[in-house]
Protein backbone atom coordinates (compact mmCIF):
# COMPACT_ATOMS: atom_id res chain seq x y z
CA UNK A 1 0.00 0.00 0.00
CA UNK A 2 1.43 3.71 -0.85
CA UNK A 3 0.72 6.32 1.60
CA UNK A 4 -0.29 9.36 0.30
CA UNK A 5 0.24 13.14 2.14
CA UNK A 6 -0.84 16.15 0.20
CA UNK A 7 2.80 17.53 1.95
CA UNK A 8 5.63 15.37 2.75
CA UNK A 9 8.24 16.52 5.12
CA UNK A 10 11.60 14.78 5.34
CA UNK A 11 13.17 15.35 8.80
CA UNK A 12 12.36 16.07 12.27
CA UNK A 13 14.51 18.12 13.40
CA UNK A 14 14.30 22.15 14.25
CA UNK A 15 13.22 23.11 10.15
CA UNK A 16 11.17 19.77 9.43
CA UNK A 17 9.04 20.28 12.68
CA UNK A 18 8.29 23.79 11.89
CA UNK A 19 7.59 23.66 8.77
CA UNK A 20 4.95 20.48 8.88
CA UNK A 21 3.54 22.84 12.00
CA UNK A 22 3.03 25.83 9.71
CA UNK A 23 1.93 23.96 6.76
CA UNK A 24 -0.69 21.68 9.21
CA UNK A 25 -1.96 24.72 10.63
CA UNK A 26 -2.24 25.92 7.23
CA UNK A 27 -4.91 23.46 6.43
CA UNK A 28 -2.85 20.75 4.66
CA UNK A 29 -2.49 17.19 5.20
CA UNK A 30 1.02 16.57 6.45
CA UNK A 31 3.21 13.50 6.26
CA UNK A 32 6.47 13.98 8.78
CA UNK A 33 9.18 10.90 7.98
CA UNK A 34 12.31 10.80 10.26
CA UNK A 35 14.93 7.97 10.78
CA UNK A 36 15.44 8.33 14.21
CA UNK A 37 13.36 6.89 17.13
CA UNK A 38 12.46 10.23 18.69
CA UNK A 39 11.19 13.32 17.26
CA UNK A 40 13.81 16.06 17.54
CA UNK A 41 16.58 15.88 15.01
CA UNK A 42 20.29 16.08 16.26
CA UNK A 43 19.54 19.43 17.63
CA UNK A 44 16.53 18.40 20.10
CA UNK A 45 18.15 14.83 20.57
CA UNK A 46 16.79 13.34 23.78
CA UNK A 47 16.08 10.12 25.60
CA UNK A 48 12.28 10.53 26.24
CA UNK A 49 13.14 10.80 29.86
CA UNK A 50 11.42 14.81 30.58
CA UNK A 51 14.17 14.67 33.78
CA UNK A 52 17.32 13.92 31.53
CA UNK A 53 16.19 15.58 28.71
CA UNK A 54 15.67 18.85 30.47
CA UNK A 55 19.56 18.72 32.16
CA UNK A 56 20.76 18.14 28.94
CA UNK A 57 19.59 21.14 27.17
CA UNK A 58 19.77 24.65 26.87
CA UNK A 59 16.27 25.35 25.64
CA UNK A 60 14.66 22.36 25.46
CA UNK A 61 11.44 23.83 26.32
CA UNK A 62 11.48 25.54 22.72
CA UNK A 63 11.49 21.80 21.72
CA UNK A 64 9.37 19.97 23.48
CA UNK A 65 6.85 22.48 23.05
CA UNK A 66 7.51 22.51 19.40
CA UNK A 67 7.61 18.42 19.12
CA UNK A 68 4.14 18.42 21.31
CA UNK A 69 2.34 20.72 18.70
CA UNK A 70 3.15 18.17 15.93
CA UNK A 71 1.94 15.21 18.00
CA UNK A 72 -0.94 16.91 18.91
CA UNK A 73 -2.04 17.71 15.36
CA UNK A 74 -4.98 15.72 13.82
CA UNK A 75 -3.42 17.06 10.14
CA UNK A 76 0.44 15.59 11.13
CA UNK A 77 0.91 11.62 10.42
CA UNK A 78 4.13 11.28 11.96
CA UNK A 79 6.35 8.17 10.71
CA UNK A 80 9.77 7.33 12.68
CA UNK A 81 12.62 5.31 12.18
CA UNK A 82 12.15 5.34 8.57
CA UNK A 83 15.26 6.19 6.49
CA UNK A 84 14.06 6.95 2.82
CA UNK A 85 16.50 5.20 0.55
CA UNK A 86 15.33 5.77 -3.09
CA UNK A 87 13.83 8.83 -3.69
CA UNK A 88 12.57 9.89 -7.62
CA UNK A 89 10.01 11.34 -8.99
CA UNK A 90 7.38 9.20 -11.62
CA UNK A 91 4.47 10.09 -13.51
CA UNK A 92 4.62 13.64 -11.69
CA UNK A 93 4.78 12.34 -8.16
CA UNK A 94 7.73 12.30 -5.83
CA UNK A 95 8.16 8.35 -4.59
CA UNK A 96 9.70 7.64 -1.31
CA UNK A 97 10.93 4.58 -0.05
CA UNK A 98 11.76 3.47 3.43
CA UNK A 99 12.51 -0.14 4.38
CA UNK A 100 8.32 -0.72 6.05
CA UNK A 101 6.97 1.72 3.29
CA UNK A 102 6.48 3.48 -0.01
CA UNK A 103 5.20 7.40 0.45
CA UNK A 104 3.66 9.88 -2.90
CA UNK A 105 3.54 13.04 -2.47
CA UNK A 106 3.21 15.92 -5.07
CA UNK A 107 4.73 18.57 -2.22
CA UNK A 108 7.84 17.82 -0.70
CA UNK A 109 10.03 19.93 1.83
CA UNK A 110 13.12 18.71 2.45
CA UNK A 111 14.68 19.46 6.38
CA UNK A 112 17.68 16.50 6.26
CA UNK A 113 20.05 18.54 8.21
CA UNK A 114 23.41 18.72 8.48
CA UNK A 115 26.24 16.57 10.36
CA UNK A 116 29.99 17.34 11.82
CA UNK A 117 32.40 18.10 9.34
CA UNK A 118 35.16 16.10 10.01
CA UNK A 119 39.44 16.56 8.78
CA UNK A 120 41.58 13.83 8.18
CA UNK A 121 45.01 13.30 10.48
CA UNK A 122 46.79 10.91 11.17
CA UNK A 123 44.94 8.52 13.47
CA UNK A 124 41.38 9.73 12.57
CA UNK A 125 40.39 6.07 12.55
CA UNK A 126 41.60 5.00 15.67
CA UNK A 127 38.52 4.08 18.15
CA UNK A 128 38.24 6.85 20.57
CA UNK A 129 38.37 9.69 18.12
CA UNK A 130 34.94 11.07 16.96
CA UNK A 131 32.96 13.71 15.89
CA UNK A 132 32.34 16.06 18.03
CA UNK A 133 28.27 15.50 17.24
CA UNK A 134 29.04 11.76 18.39
CA UNK A 135 30.15 12.70 21.79
CA UNK A 136 26.83 15.09 21.87
CA UNK A 137 24.90 12.31 20.92
CA UNK A 138 26.19 10.00 23.51
CA UNK A 139 25.22 12.64 26.31
CA UNK A 140 21.93 13.82 24.59
CA UNK A 141 20.54 10.94 23.13
CA UNK A 142 21.95 8.31 26.16
CA UNK A 143 22.92 9.67 29.00
CA UNK A 144 26.55 8.14 28.22
CA UNK A 145 30.05 10.12 28.23
CA UNK A 146 32.38 9.38 25.51
CA UNK A 147 34.75 8.37 27.38
CA UNK A 148 37.45 8.94 30.94
CA UNK A 149 39.53 11.70 29.54
CA UNK A 150 37.63 13.81 26.53
CA UNK A 151 39.80 16.73 24.45
CA UNK A 152 37.06 18.44 22.81
CA UNK A 153 38.32 20.12 19.46
CA UNK A 154 38.14 21.85 16.30
CA UNK A 155 36.31 25.05 15.58
CA UNK A 156 33.18 27.00 16.08
CA UNK A 157 30.30 27.96 18.97
CA UNK A 158 29.39 23.54 19.12
CA UNK A 159 32.15 23.05 20.67
CA UNK A 160 31.09 25.03 24.23
CA UNK A 161 27.59 22.76 24.63
CA UNK A 162 29.88 20.00 24.01
CA UNK A 163 32.21 20.66 26.38
CA UNK A 164 29.85 21.91 29.32
CA UNK A 165 27.76 19.10 28.88
CA UNK A 166 29.89 16.26 29.33
CA UNK A 167 31.86 18.29 32.66
CA UNK A 168 28.78 19.34 33.82
CA UNK A 169 27.38 15.80 34.08
CA UNK A 170 30.34 14.84 35.97
CA UNK A 171 33.47 13.53 32.65
CA UNK A 172 36.80 14.88 32.88
CA UNK A 173 37.25 17.25 29.73
CA UNK A 174 41.06 17.53 29.44
CA UNK A 175 40.94 20.90 27.57
CA UNK A 176 38.66 22.54 24.71
CA UNK A 177 41.44 23.26 21.68
CA UNK A 178 39.92 26.11 19.55
CA UNK A 179 41.43 26.44 16.28
CA UNK A 180 40.70 30.55 16.34
CA UNK A 181 42.38 33.11 17.90
CA UNK A 182 41.07 34.16 21.59
CA UNK A 183 38.37 37.31 20.40
CA UNK A 184 38.59 36.15 17.00
CA UNK A 185 34.74 37.22 17.12
CA UNK A 186 35.65 40.91 18.55
CA UNK A 187 35.73 42.49 14.83
CA UNK A 188 31.90 40.92 14.45
CA UNK A 189 30.54 42.29 17.61
CA UNK A 190 27.92 44.38 15.94
CA UNK A 191 26.34 41.84 14.32
CA UNK A 192 26.57 38.98 16.80
CA UNK A 193 24.77 41.40 19.58
CA UNK A 194 21.92 41.52 17.56
CA UNK A 195 21.67 37.66 18.62
CA UNK A 196 21.81 38.56 22.38
CA UNK A 197 19.94 35.35 23.29
CA UNK A 198 23.09 32.79 21.59
CA UNK A 199 25.57 35.31 22.95
CA UNK A 200 24.35 34.86 26.69
CA UNK A 201 23.87 30.96 25.76
CA UNK A 202 27.49 31.40 24.65
CA UNK A 203 28.54 32.80 28.19
CA UNK A 204 26.91 30.03 30.28
CA UNK A 205 29.19 27.56 28.59
CA UNK A 206 32.00 29.57 29.57
CA UNK A 207 30.62 30.19 32.85
CA UNK A 208 29.97 26.39 33.19
CA UNK A 209 33.76 25.28 31.75
CA UNK A 210 35.55 27.96 34.11
CA UNK A 211 33.65 26.40 37.01
CA UNK A 212 34.13 22.92 36.31
CA UNK A 213 37.75 24.49 35.87
CA UNK A 214 38.08 23.06 32.22
CA UNK A 215 40.47 25.24 30.17
CA UNK A 216 40.10 26.55 26.69
CA UNK A 217 43.29 26.59 24.16
CA UNK A 218 43.18 28.71 21.27
CA UNK A 219 44.95 28.93 18.08
CA UNK A 220 45.47 25.08 18.50
CA UNK A 221 44.36 21.54 16.78
CA UNK A 222 44.86 18.04 17.04
CA UNK A 223 46.76 17.00 14.41
CA UNK A 224 47.62 13.46 15.01
CA UNK A 225 45.93 10.69 17.46
CA UNK A 226 47.65 7.83 18.82
CA UNK A 227 46.88 4.42 19.32
CA UNK A 228 48.09 2.05 22.53
CA UNK A 229 48.98 -2.01 21.92
CA UNK A 230 45.23 -2.59 21.84
CA UNK A 231 44.55 -0.01 18.83
CA UNK A 232 42.38 2.20 21.22
CA UNK A 233 42.86 6.08 21.85
CA UNK A 234 45.42 6.76 24.24
CA UNK A 235 47.18 10.45 23.18
CA UNK A 236 46.60 12.87 20.85
CA UNK A 237 49.42 15.32 19.41
CA UNK A 238 48.18 19.09 19.31
CA UNK A 239 49.32 21.71 17.46
CA UNK A 240 49.68 25.75 17.95
CA UNK A 241 48.66 26.47 14.46
CA UNK A 242 48.75 29.60 12.72
CA UNK A 243 46.10 31.50 10.72
CA UNK A 244 46.41 29.12 8.02
CA UNK A 245 46.65 26.04 10.26
CA UNK A 246 49.60 25.58 9.86
CA UNK A 247 51.69 23.64 12.64
CA UNK A 248 54.02 25.96 14.80
CA UNK A 249 54.83 23.96 17.60
CA UNK A 250 53.05 20.76 18.94
CA UNK A 251 52.79 18.76 22.72
CA UNK A 252 51.31 15.65 23.38
CA UNK A 253 48.20 15.16 25.45
CA UNK A 254 46.74 11.98 26.96
CA UNK A 255 43.03 11.30 26.59
CA UNK A 256 41.05 7.94 25.50
CA UNK A 257 38.29 10.38 23.93
CA UNK A 258 38.98 13.37 20.65
CA UNK A 259 35.99 14.72 20.19
CA UNK A 260 36.26 17.18 17.33
CA UNK A 261 34.49 19.04 15.06
CA UNK A 262 35.20 21.82 12.59
CA UNK A 263 31.87 23.01 12.02
CA UNK A 264 28.94 21.02 9.60
CA UNK A 265 28.09 19.69 6.36
CA UNK A 266 24.89 19.94 5.02
CA UNK A 267 23.25 16.69 3.77
CA UNK A 268 22.01 16.75 0.21
CA UNK A 269 21.90 13.55 -0.54
CA UNK A 270 18.31 13.74 -1.75
CA UNK A 271 19.19 16.59 -3.76
CA UNK A 272 21.54 14.18 -5.85
CA UNK A 273 18.39 11.43 -6.24
CA UNK A 274 15.62 14.30 -6.83
CA UNK A 275 17.72 16.06 -9.49
CA UNK A 276 17.80 19.70 -7.58
CA UNK A 277 20.25 22.78 -8.00
CA UNK A 278 22.94 22.09 -5.87
CA UNK A 279 25.38 25.72 -4.98
CA UNK A 280 28.45 26.07 -3.42
CA UNK A 281 29.31 28.11 -0.40
CA UNK A 282 31.69 30.50 0.70
CA UNK A 283 32.93 27.83 2.93
CA UNK A 284 33.16 25.46 0.39
CA UNK A 285 30.14 23.63 1.34
CA UNK A 286 27.57 22.00 -1.00
CA UNK A 287 24.16 23.45 -0.51
CA UNK A 288 20.72 22.85 -2.13
CA UNK A 289 20.02 26.42 -3.57
CA UNK A 290 16.48 27.88 -2.59
CA UNK A 291 14.47 30.95 -3.56
CA UNK A 292 12.92 33.69 -1.08
CA UNK A 293 10.06 30.81 -0.31
CA UNK A 294 12.63 28.05 0.07
CA UNK A 295 11.51 26.81 -3.26
CA UNK A 296 14.23 24.08 -4.87
CA UNK A 297 15.00 24.12 -8.77
CA UNK A 298 14.19 21.12 -10.81
CA UNK A 299 13.02 20.18 -14.02
CA UNK A 300 10.09 18.39 -12.91
CA UNK A 301 6.62 19.61 -13.86
CA UNK A 302 3.61 18.78 -11.31
CA UNK A 303 5.69 18.48 -8.47
CA UNK A 304 6.96 21.13 -6.16
CA UNK A 305 10.03 20.36 -3.79
CA UNK A 306 11.16 23.15 -1.05
CA UNK A 307 14.33 22.64 1.31
CA UNK A 308 14.53 24.58 4.69
CA UNK A 309 17.37 24.47 7.21
CA UNK A 310 21.02 23.16 7.28
CA UNK A 311 20.80 21.08 3.98
CA UNK A 312 20.23 24.65 2.60
CA UNK A 313 23.59 26.00 4.26
CA UNK A 314 24.44 25.44 8.06
CA UNK A 315 23.06 28.52 9.92
CA UNK A 316 22.32 27.06 13.53
CA UNK A 317 18.54 26.07 15.17
CA UNK A 318 16.93 29.76 14.74
CA UNK A 319 17.59 29.95 10.86
CA UNK A 320 16.67 26.49 10.38
CA UNK A 321 12.95 27.52 12.42
CA UNK A 322 12.48 30.45 10.37
CA UNK A 323 13.33 28.53 6.73
CA UNK A 324 10.82 26.05 8.03
CA UNK A 325 7.91 28.27 8.75
CA UNK A 326 8.57 30.21 5.32
CA UNK A 327 8.77 26.40 3.75
CA UNK A 328 5.57 25.31 5.23
CA UNK A 329 3.74 28.35 4.67
CA UNK A 330 5.00 28.35 0.73
CA UNK A 331 4.05 24.90 0.38
CA UNK A 332 0.82 24.71 1.77
CA UNK A 333 -0.22 27.71 -0.61
CA UNK A 334 -1.25 29.78 2.36
CA UNK A 335 -2.40 33.34 2.00
CA UNK A 336 -0.64 34.11 5.27
CA UNK A 337 1.94 37.24 5.55
CA UNK A 338 5.30 35.81 6.24
CA UNK A 339 7.23 39.25 6.28
CA UNK A 340 7.76 38.86 9.78
CA UNK A 341 9.43 35.04 9.23
CA UNK A 342 11.58 36.64 6.39
CA UNK A 343 12.94 39.10 8.59
CA UNK A 344 13.83 36.43 11.02
CA UNK A 345 15.11 34.86 8.91
CA UNK A 346 17.60 37.64 7.91
CA UNK A 347 18.91 38.26 10.71
CA UNK A 348 19.52 34.57 11.78
CA UNK A 349 21.36 34.37 8.17
CA UNK A 350 23.87 37.40 8.79
CA UNK A 351 24.54 35.89 12.23
CA UNK A 352 25.21 32.32 10.58
CA UNK A 353 27.59 33.91 8.08
CA UNK A 354 29.18 35.97 10.37
CA UNK A 355 30.07 33.07 12.76
CA UNK A 356 31.60 31.06 9.36
CA UNK A 357 33.90 33.79 9.36
CA UNK A 358 35.06 34.11 12.66
CA UNK A 359 35.41 30.13 12.33
CA UNK A 360 37.18 29.70 8.92
CA UNK A 361 38.81 26.13 8.29
CA UNK A 362 42.13 26.99 6.67
CA UNK A 363 43.77 25.17 3.64
CA UNK A 364 46.73 24.66 6.13
CA UNK A 365 44.95 21.41 7.43
CA UNK A 366 46.35 18.86 4.12
CA UNK A 367 50.02 19.85 5.90
CA UNK A 368 48.98 17.15 8.65
CA UNK A 369 48.49 14.51 6.20
CA UNK A 370 51.27 11.96 6.17
CA UNK A 371 51.36 9.59 3.01
CA UNK A 372 49.61 7.01 5.03
CA UNK A 373 46.50 8.59 6.35
CA UNK A 374 43.57 7.87 4.84
CA UNK A 375 41.01 9.85 3.32
CA UNK A 376 38.26 8.22 2.74
CA UNK A 377 37.74 5.53 6.02
CA UNK A 378 35.50 2.97 4.34
CA UNK A 379 37.40 2.35 1.77
CA UNK A 380 40.67 2.82 3.51
CA UNK A 381 41.94 5.00 0.54
CA UNK A 382 45.32 6.84 2.08
CA UNK A 383 46.64 10.11 0.78
CA UNK A 384 48.91 8.34 -1.09
CA UNK A 385 47.01 6.46 -3.23
CA UNK A 386 44.77 10.32 -4.16
CA UNK A 387 47.98 11.77 -4.85
CA UNK A 388 49.34 8.97 -7.08
CA UNK A 389 46.48 9.02 -8.57
CA UNK A 390 47.15 12.25 -9.22
CA UNK A 391 50.68 12.40 -10.34
CA UNK A 392 50.80 8.67 -12.10
CA UNK A 393 47.20 8.62 -13.44
CA UNK A 394 46.58 11.77 -14.30
CA UNK A 395 43.80 12.93 -12.50
CA UNK A 396 42.42 16.54 -12.76
CA UNK A 397 39.40 16.44 -10.42
CA UNK A 398 37.98 15.52 -7.37
CA UNK A 399 35.90 13.05 -9.42
CA UNK A 400 38.70 11.93 -11.26
CA UNK A 401 40.08 10.82 -7.52
CA UNK A 402 37.00 9.18 -6.65
CA UNK A 403 36.63 7.29 -9.72
CA UNK A 404 40.77 5.81 -9.46
CA UNK A 405 40.93 5.47 -5.86
CA UNK A 406 37.55 4.83 -4.46
CA UNK A 407 37.54 7.34 -2.45
CA UNK A 408 34.36 8.50 -1.56
CA UNK A 409 32.37 4.71 -2.95
CA UNK A 410 31.75 2.88 0.68
CA UNK A 411 29.20 2.37 2.78
CA UNK A 412 28.89 5.94 3.74
CA UNK A 413 28.52 7.11 0.09
CA UNK A 414 31.50 9.95 0.41
CA UNK A 415 29.41 11.69 3.70
CA UNK A 416 32.51 11.72 5.75
CA UNK A 417 35.45 12.39 2.74
CA UNK A 418 33.64 13.83 -0.35
CA UNK A 419 34.45 17.52 0.80
CA UNK A 420 37.30 16.85 2.41
CA UNK A 421 38.58 15.35 -1.55
CA UNK A 422 36.91 18.38 -3.30
CA UNK A 423 39.13 20.47 -0.60
CA UNK A 424 42.32 18.30 -2.05
CA UNK A 425 41.61 19.67 -5.47
CA UNK A 426 39.77 23.31 -4.67
CA UNK A 427 40.44 25.84 -7.10
CA UNK A 428 39.50 29.28 -8.20
CA UNK A 429 36.70 28.13 -9.94
CA UNK A 430 35.35 25.66 -6.98
CA UNK A 431 34.97 22.73 -8.43
CA UNK A 432 33.14 20.67 -6.02
CA UNK A 433 31.51 17.24 -6.35
CA UNK A 434 27.77 17.46 -6.14
CA UNK A 435 25.35 15.09 -4.90
CA UNK A 436 24.12 12.93 -7.90
CA UNK A 437 21.82 10.57 -8.53
CA UNK A 438 21.87 7.34 -6.30
CA UNK A 439 19.02 5.01 -6.93
CA UNK A 440 19.72 3.56 -3.61
CA UNK A 441 20.76 6.14 -1.24
CA UNK A 442 21.51 4.47 2.31
CA UNK A 443 22.28 0.76 1.98
CA UNK A 444 19.52 -1.73 2.05
CA UNK A 445 19.91 -5.43 1.95
CA UNK A 446 19.17 -7.75 -1.37
CA UNK A 447 16.74 -9.61 0.68
CA UNK A 448 14.66 -6.37 1.91
CA UNK A 449 14.81 -5.61 -2.31
CA UNK A 450 13.62 -8.92 -2.84
CA UNK A 451 10.28 -8.43 -0.66
CA UNK A 452 9.08 -5.45 -2.29
CA UNK A 453 9.09 -6.83 -5.26
CA UNK A 454 12.32 -4.84 -6.31
CA UNK A 455 14.07 -7.89 -7.44
CA UNK B 1 18.57 -2.33 33.31
CA UNK B 2 19.01 -5.00 30.42
CA UNK B 3 21.05 -7.87 29.62
CA UNK B 4 22.51 -8.42 26.20
CA UNK B 5 25.77 -10.10 25.07
CA UNK B 6 29.29 -8.37 23.40
CA UNK B 7 31.28 -11.85 22.10
CA UNK B 8 29.65 -14.13 24.30
CA UNK B 9 30.26 -12.22 27.88
CA UNK B 10 27.13 -10.70 29.35
CA UNK B 11 26.71 -7.03 29.77
CA UNK B 12 24.15 -4.53 31.12
CA UNK B 13 22.87 -1.42 29.45
CA UNK B 14 19.95 1.31 30.07
CA UNK B 15 16.87 0.81 28.12
CA UNK B 16 16.76 3.52 25.61
CA UNK B 17 20.43 2.91 24.92
CA UNK B 18 21.72 2.95 21.70
CA UNK B 19 24.01 -0.49 21.04
CA UNK B 20 27.29 1.72 20.61
CA UNK B 21 26.37 4.00 23.83
CA UNK B 22 26.20 0.68 25.83
CA UNK B 23 29.07 -0.82 24.93
CA UNK B 24 30.77 2.19 25.66
CA UNK B 25 29.51 2.52 29.19
CA UNK B 26 31.02 -1.27 29.48
CA UNK B 27 34.37 0.13 27.93
CA UNK B 28 33.86 -1.58 24.84
CA UNK B 29 35.17 0.45 21.86
CA UNK B 30 35.92 -1.65 19.34
CA UNK B 31 32.87 -2.63 17.16
CA UNK B 32 34.30 -3.76 13.70
CA UNK B 33 37.59 -4.64 12.07
CA UNK B 34 38.43 -2.93 8.92
CA UNK B 35 38.47 -4.86 5.26
CA UNK B 36 41.71 -4.06 4.60
CA UNK B 37 44.08 -3.09 6.88
CA UNK B 38 42.35 -5.12 9.87
CA UNK B 39 42.53 -2.05 12.29
CA UNK B 40 39.74 -1.68 14.51
CA UNK B 41 37.00 1.25 14.40
CA UNK B 42 34.62 2.39 16.58
CA UNK B 43 32.03 4.83 17.33
CA UNK B 44 32.78 7.84 14.94
CA UNK B 45 30.14 10.06 13.62
CA UNK B 46 27.21 8.66 16.35
CA UNK B 47 24.38 9.80 14.25
CA UNK B 48 24.18 7.53 11.96
CA UNK B 49 26.32 8.91 8.69
CA UNK B 50 29.42 7.25 8.69
CA UNK B 51 28.93 3.38 8.87
CA UNK B 52 31.93 2.75 11.37
CA UNK B 53 29.96 1.48 14.34
CA UNK B 54 28.74 -1.33 12.12
CA UNK B 55 28.14 -4.89 14.13
CA UNK B 56 26.66 -8.36 13.95
CA UNK B 57 23.36 -7.97 16.08
CA UNK B 58 21.85 -11.04 16.42
CA UNK B 59 23.34 -12.71 13.42
CA UNK B 60 22.60 -9.98 11.34
CA UNK B 61 25.78 -8.05 9.94
CA UNK B 62 26.50 -4.15 9.03
CA UNK B 63 24.10 -2.74 11.63
CA UNK B 64 24.94 0.57 12.87
CA UNK B 65 25.09 0.24 16.93
CA UNK B 66 24.54 3.96 16.92
CA UNK B 67 21.41 3.56 15.36
CA UNK B 68 20.11 0.15 17.31
CA UNK B 69 18.55 0.23 20.63
CA UNK B 70 19.35 -2.32 22.97
CA UNK B 71 16.80 -4.90 23.71
CA UNK B 72 16.87 -7.90 26.52
CA UNK B 73 18.76 -10.96 25.59
CA UNK B 74 20.48 -9.56 22.27
CA UNK B 75 23.23 -11.04 20.60
CA UNK B 76 26.03 -8.28 19.56
CA UNK B 77 29.45 -9.13 18.14
CA UNK B 78 32.38 -7.43 16.59
CA UNK B 79 32.68 -7.52 12.94
CA UNK B 80 35.58 -8.61 11.12
CA UNK B 81 35.28 -7.66 7.69
CA UNK B 82 39.33 -8.52 7.39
Amino acid sequence: MIISHQIIVIGGGPAGLNAAKYAANAGADVGLIDSGLRLGGQYWRHTGNAEVDESMHHNFDQGSLLMDAVNANPRIEVYLESQIWSASVINNMIILRTKDQTFQTQRLIIATGAYDRSLPFPGWDIPGVMTAGAAQALLKGNGVIAGQSVVVAGTGPFLLPVAAGISSHGGNVVGVLEAAKRLSWAPKISVLIQNPSKILEGIGYIKSLRKSKVEMRFGQAVVAAHADEDGLLESVTVANIDKDFHVKSTYLLKCDVAAISWGFTPDTSLAGSLGLKQGVRNDGSVIIEVDKDQRCTHSHSEVEIYAAGESTGVGGSDLALAEGAIAGLATAHSEKSSSQLRKLRHRAQKFADVLLQVYPVAAGWKSWLTPQTLICRCEEVTYQKVREACEELNARSARDVKFMTRCGMGMCQGRICTRNVSDLFDSEDHDRILATYRPIITPITLGELAQEGLL
Amino acid sequence: MISFTFNGVELKGQSGQSVSAALLVNKERINRYARFSGAPRGLFCGIGVCFDCMLIINGQPNLRGCLTEIQPGMIVEVQNDH
